[in-house]
């Protein structure tokens, strides 16, 4: 099934100085369950696509439809993981990873039981009355993603989420994000400068051009490896990351 | 691991060696200082009619209490306390306005630069004649002092909020009061403490300042009386007085600060 779809979007910046065209008719289809990263030069314009996605900004042309509705404002079909975890320092875990529900004021049994299995399942219920400060970087970063989770979102949209870490950290969280991801059987659109972190992740990975940016170049990943690390031990990872390197440097 | 142990022990006793050493000699200042200035009157190395002494200080102290000190104390403490409450309401209130309004904000941001630099004391004659003679002027002024700095100081913290969070609000659909009540109200508790640490200080000026302009009682009233009729012993006594109030003033909202972060 089709979650997402973007069909000729373009978006124009209007500051006092000048009008800055930052997207041009990206055309894009997730299909359910599905893992895309976007990748391209800095400034291309990535996070432009995700705010867009979730209903922050309006794109200036072209339509975006979210399972099948057009996206008007944000909400809770997508749910959208920044680079830096930003959890609130004055609540627990458990009050941060409640955030979403609560703010749609939706806080029921139902779904406290549901983030609660969560905590438990990737190791955070021992935690869960703690302040994000006595927590480490990686576990910070599940916190952030069960948070996103909480929401039930249909379609989840990282924004280079782990690029805050250091780099030891990053390769074991990226694993951990990449299983909660595909054991909870949702769908992704990972945005990132990291072509590392695209090809050991994505099933597919979608190579933006310069600003305007476009859409040049949809790799399919086919490495046969089930987690992110192991896929960076495979050796197709080099041929791979060749590949998609060379796409974004030309 | 023994000698570890001890390492740590010389550690923690030379620690605290050093904070009793520090409390030790900062008393001694004081005994010192209070020593010198008795010892020089005593002796008539100054003249203490001019710079009063510990022991006139006392025994002013001691009539006064059987007059009415705790009245002028009364005063100028509900003066105080009472300006020093509604500034920091108002201020932080405007503040929260300001921060929902960008137009606004811009609208009233030279407004506010000039009330800022403007000497507030020069307003005196004004608030005489308005609000009349007596405690409301002086809260008055307390206010005045206090309100413009509270604005900027609050507003600097609530404007601080990580763009990023309220990014993340944004996204899960949060509106612009969830925004305000659930993340930049709490995440600018720290800047809300310190606000009221620095208006702990101008309350004081405020209060002392309009009790020099018009006031019947009070602690300012006592030193601008002492100092015409030349009884500097009663000048210093009240001084005295007066530190002791702030120091007290200003160790409650410390207290206040500690028992809110521990939450």
């Amino acid at each position: 099934m089709e979650i997402l779809k973007m069909d000729n979007v373009s978006l124009t910046y209007q500051t006092v100085e000048q009008e800055t065209k930052a997207i041009e008719n990206i055309s894009l289809s997730i299909e359910d369950g599905e893992f895309i990263a976007l990748v391209g030069p800095s400034g291309c314009g990535k996070t432009t696509i995700l705010s867009i996605v979730s209903g922050l900004i309006k794109p200036s042309g072209g339509s975006v439809t979210l399972m099948g509705k057009p996206v008007e404002k944000p909400g809770c079909e997508t749910g959208y993981m920044l680079q830096k975890d930003m959890l609130f320092e004055w609540r627990t875990i458990e009050k941060n990873v409640l955030l979403g529900p609560e703010i749609q004021r939706n806080l029921t049994e139902d779904v406290k039981k549901e983030t609660e299995e969560l905590l438990k399942k990737y190791g955070l219920w021992e935690f869960r009355k703690h302040y994000p400060g006595q927590l480490s970087g990686g576990m910070r970063q599940r916190a952030a993603l069960i948070r996103t989770l909480a929401l039930n979102p249909k379609l989840l949209l990282l924004d280079e989420p782990f690029s805050a870490l250091d780099f030891q950290t990053r390769l074991s969280v990226c694993n951990d994000i990449h299983n909660i991801i595909k054991s909870e059987k949702k769908t992704a659109l990972l945005v990132t400068h990291d072509i590392s972190e695209a090809v050991s992740l994505a099933d597919r990975i979608v190579v933006l051009s310069q600003r305007p940016s476009t859409v040049k170049k949809t790799f399919t990943v086919d490495i046969s490896a089930p987690t992110p690390l192991k896929r960076r031990e495979s050796s197709d990872f080099a041929k791979w990351f060749d590949l998609v390197w060379k796409e974004v440097s030309v | 691991m023994k000698k570890q142990k001890n390492e740590h022990e010389l550690y923690i006793q030379k620690s605290n060696f050093r904070k009793v050493k520090i409390v030790v000699i900062q008393i001694l200042i004081l005994i010192c200082f209070l020593g010198l200035w008795e010892l020089a009157a005593q002796l008539g190395w100054i003249d203490s009619f001019i710079t009063s002494s510990p022991s006139r200080v006392i025994a002013m102290l001691g009539d006064l209490s059987k007059q009415n000190l705790w009245l002028h104390i009364g005063t100028t403490l509900y003066e105080c306390v009472i300006g020093f409450v509604i500034s920091t309401l108002l201020g932080c209130a405007i503040a929260v306005v300001l921060w929902w309004s960008d137009f606004l904000r811009r609208v009233l941001e030279p407004y506010i630069v000039v009330l800022n630099s403007l000497p507030k004391i020069a307003l005196g004659p004004i608030i005489i004649i308005w609000v009349g003679a007596g405690a409301k002027a002086i809260v008055m002024m307390t206010v005045l002092i206090c309100l413009i700095v509270t604005i900027i100081s609050a507003l600097g913290g609530l404007m601080e909020i990580d763009e990023g969070k309220i990014l993340l609000m944004r996204s899960m659909g949060a509106t612009k009061w969830q925004i305000l009540t659930k993340l930049v109200l709490p995440g600018s508790l720290p800047t809300f403490l310190s606000v009221l640490k620095i208006n702990v200080g101008l309350a004081w000026v405020g209060t002392i300042m309009g009790e020099y302009l018009v006031s019947g009682a009070g602690l300012g009233y006592l030193i601008i009386y002492g100092g015409q009729v030349f009884k500097l012993d009663l000048v210093m006594t009240s001084t005295v007085i007066l530190c002791f109030l702030a120091a007290i003033m200003y160790f409650a909202v410390a207290l206040a600060e500690r028992l809110l972060k521990r939450k």
